[in-house]
This record gives C-alpha cells, structure tokens and sequence, in this order.
C-alpha cells in the first residue's frame, strides 16, 4: 500500500539551533502513529511541518504522493490538524465555529449543514452547539478542535497533544472519540503521554532533541516506559 | 471565498467592544467638531455675505471636519487591524488558516475587504452627520461626494497597509506599535524638507488634501491604487513565504 503520508530527511531550525535533524516517517491509510518524546523533543515543530503551517528548512513532506508545498495540487485539502491549542472563535458558537472551519476547507450549501452536524454527533459538542466558544471548558474546547479537523473527513489527522491539559474524565472521552476514527483514516499523534499511545497507536517513534531516535510497533508486550526513560535520562543529562 | 473572509472578518470587528467604542468615539468627535464649526461659521456668515465672498459651508464646515475624520481613520485602522493577522497568530488561531487549502490570495483580500468594512462604519456614520447639515445649510454636494469616495479611498489604502503590517507580526501589539509608526512617518514626511523631492512624492497628506478639497486627481488615484496594491501583494506573499508556496 502506498503511503498516504512521507516525511523525508525534516529538518528545521538553524544548524546551531536545530529544533528538528533529519526526521523520516510514513504513514499508511489505518495507520495509528504516535510521536512520543520530553518536552522539547521537537514533537510539536514536526507536527506544524506536517500540516503545512512551518516550512521545512530541508526536507519534504508528501501528501498522497504530492509534495505539501505544491499548490497547484494543494494536498492540505487531506489533512486536519489540531494544534496544541485548540483554535476557535471565542466570540462565534461552538456551530459557528465549526461552520468557518468548513468554508476555509472549501465546504459551503447543504454539504457544510451536513459536515457540522456530523461533527457536532461524533464529537458529542450537539448539546453546547449554540454555545459561545469562549465559554467552553477545556475538555469542549479540545473536542471543538478535534471536531473542526474532522470536518471535512481528510485522509491524514495530525494531533499536537490531544489531551494535554484534560482532566481524566475529558482524557478517556477524547481518547474514545479517536479511537472511533474510521478505520481508513491515518492519525499521526504528538504525546508525551505513554497512555495516549498504548491507548490509541500502533507504532510510534520515539524523538529526542529533534531526532528519532526510534520507531517500534505497540503491542502488549512493547516496554515504551523503559524507552522513555531512556529518553528523559538523556534528555536531562 | 474571499468574500466569505471579509464577511467573517466584519464579524469579528463586530463582535469586539472596541469596534464600537471607536465607532462611537468617532460619532461624537465628529458630531462636536462639525457643530464647533458650524457654530464659527454662523458667527462670520454675515460677514461673509456683505463682502461678497464665495466661501462657504463647506469649505469652512464640511472640509475642516473632513480632515479631523481622516486623522481619525489614521488613528482607528491599525487599532482594528492589528486583529487581523497578528492576532489570529497570538490567539494560536493562524494554523487553522495556513493548515487549510484556502488560498493566501483570498485571505489576504478578505482581511483587507473586511477590515475596510469595518473602517466604513464610521466612516459613513460621520458623513451622514455632515450630510444631516445639508438640511438646514447650503453644501455643494459634488464636492462632498468627492471628498467621501476620497475618504473611502483611503480607508481601503489604510485597510492594505494595515493588514500588512499584522502579518509582519505574531503580536498584536507590535503590528499597532509599527502601524503607527509607518503612518505618522508617511503623515509627516512631506514637513521634512522643502520643494519636490522624491521622498515627498511618497508622502501621505499631499495626495489626501486634494481629495478633501473635492479635486480628484489621478496622480492622488495611482498613489493609492499602486501602494495599496503593493501592499496587498506583499500580505499575499507573506503568507504565501509562511507556507513554503513562495
């Protein structure tokens, strides 16, 4: 199967600075991939180079075979991403939101109604539909996020840290929203959370000091606490 | 969809409380200075009509408080534009821009567009009070048209230099701190020096004034269109550059 995401040879930063070195991924249709690493670890900076917010200093990122920065193409039309802060509109409704959200990805008419009120039920906001953004908890607000990366059903979902911040009950809510992603959907994940990623990937690499350092599949028998602690030793010594 | 963006856009003033805190600012002022003068001009009326002068209401009315309204569109555009880019990058609102397939053009001119709507609010306000005068004083009302499609003119330049400068900046503040600054630099830069020199042919007041005296000119019409064009493109290239396009 061809990947639907390649990330070749990222590199960001200036030399003496570098925030990312040389990162490679892929990612396949269904595939579950989790980017665990310290703070620091460069996890956020890869996911903006991903979704097409930072640009690469070196490097490339293809979206189903079309390079990120193409716009004849304009691969960004596959992807949704929710930044570590979740963007909104404090002064629109939560259905407000949600409906910019679909214009900038170019949904508009019936198709836009049908997009929000899907988003609105699979994201459970339908009860706070009509409430202002800005008087959402932080658990909504992140399910706002998710909701407006959603929306458009794109190939590849790209999350900086969908549950930093959340309680335990909002954590396991948004943590069961992703796991009903439909299946064909590709989810590259930014944690620093062992949880989020035995809970929610199939693989996931490892970074420190803007490197990979490693990438392992995730089953029951994987030991990524005696890996991250590798990590938080290096990263503090 | 840039119509769409300027629509939103128009929103987001509207929703703010200092849109119309300056909207009203701008009303009162206006309304003030309007009736200070009108008052100023009944006193020497008389006066005026025995020596057979030709100035009228609206050159001793209508002009003088056109002026005051342009100082105030220079003072409110970057305040309300300083929201435009820069602010959607501080409240971390900016990757949901670039990470869509929207393209920077419609952006850019949808921020432009819709800041301008904001700046015609009070602009249009403030005419409709001078215009009110028209009911009780005789105005040459061709001249009035002129300097208000004048004004909207420069709304629309201010609209363009403003949003450029929000996209410079992920502070809001910094893009009003450099708004300020490069407007008061192309206010004053004609009070620098004497005769023609190629730096006056840049400065702002010298292609406002005819405007506001109801004289269009088109050396005063291909300054704002080249400026305002030039600054728009340069917003478009901006965030083309921030999303590896250019």
């Amino acid at each position: 199967m061809e990947p639907v995401l390649r990330a070749r040879q990222l590199t960001y930063g200036r030399p003496a600075q570098r925030r990312l070195d040389a990162v490679d991924l892929e990612l396949r249709g269904g595939d579950r991939l989790g980017l665990l690493g310290i703070n620091g670890a460069g996890k956020s900076t890869l996911m903006q180079l991903l979704a097409g917010v930072l640009v690469p200093d070196a490097g490339s990122v293809r979206v189903l075979g079309h390079d990120l920065h193409d716009d004849r193409v304009d691969p960004r039309r596959h992807l949704g991403f929710l930044p570590q802060q979740a963007p909104a509109y404090g002064e629109l409704t939560v259905r407000e939101n949600l409906a910019w959200a679909g214009r900038l990805r170019g949904l508009a008419g019936a198709p836009l109604g049908r997009a929000v009120d899907s988003a609105l039920q699979r994201t459970g906001l339908g009860d706070v539909a009509d409430r202002l953004a800005g008087r959402l908890s932080a658990g909504m607000l992140q399910r706002l996020g998710l909701a407006q990366a959603l929306l458009h059903e794109p190939r590849i979902l790209v999350l900086d840290e969908p549950t930093a911040g959340l309680d335990p009950l909002h954590t396991e809510q948004l943590r069961t929203l992703l796991r009903a992603l439909p299946g064909e959907t590709a989810v590259v994940l930014a944690t620093h959370l062992l949880d989020d990623v035995q809970q929610l990937c199939d693989r996931v690499i490892l970074l420190d000091r803007g490197r990979k350092v490693a990438e392992h599949a995730v089953d029951a028998d994987s030991d990524l606490l005696a890996h991250f602690r590798g990590l938080a030793t290096t990263g503090l010594t | 969809m840039t119509a769409a963006i300027a629509a939103h856009e128009w929103r987001r003033l509207r929703h703010g409380l200092s849109f119309w805190l300056l909207l009203a600012l701008t009303q009162l002022l206006i309304a003030w200075l309007a009736f200070a003068q009108l008052e100023a001009f009944a006193a020497i009326a008389p006066q005026l009509k025995a020596g057979g002068s030709t100035v009228g209401a609206t050159d001793l009315v209508v002009m003088p408080t056109a002026n005051s309204l342009l100082l105030l569109l220079l003072l409110i555009a970057p305040l309300l534009a300083m929201g435009s880019l820069a602010g959607e990058s501080h409240s971390g609102r900016l990757p949901l821009w670039l990470s869509s397939p929207t393209g920077s053009a419609a952006i850019a001119l949808g921020k432009i567009l819709g800041l301008w709507l904001g700046l015609l609010a009070p602009l249009l306000s403030a005419c409709a009070t001078l215009a009110v005068l028209g009911l009780g004083i005789d105005l040459d009302l061709p001249r009035l048209a002129v300097a208000v499609a004048g004004l909207a003119l420069v709304a629309l330049w201010l609209a363009a230099l403003c949003v450029l400068l929000s996209g410079l900046f992920d502070h809001p503040a910094a893009a009003l701190a450099a708004s300020y600054g490069v407007l008061l630099l192309l206010w004053l830069l004609d009070s620098f020096s004497t005769g023609d020199t190629p730096w006056q042919r840049w400065a702002l007041m010298p292609h406002v004034e005819p405007l506001l005296r109801g004289l269009l000119r088109s050396e005063d019409l291909l300054y704002f269109v080249s400026t305002g064009a030039a600054a728009a493109l340069l917003t478009i290239h901006r965030l083309d550059r921030r999303r590896g396009l250019a």
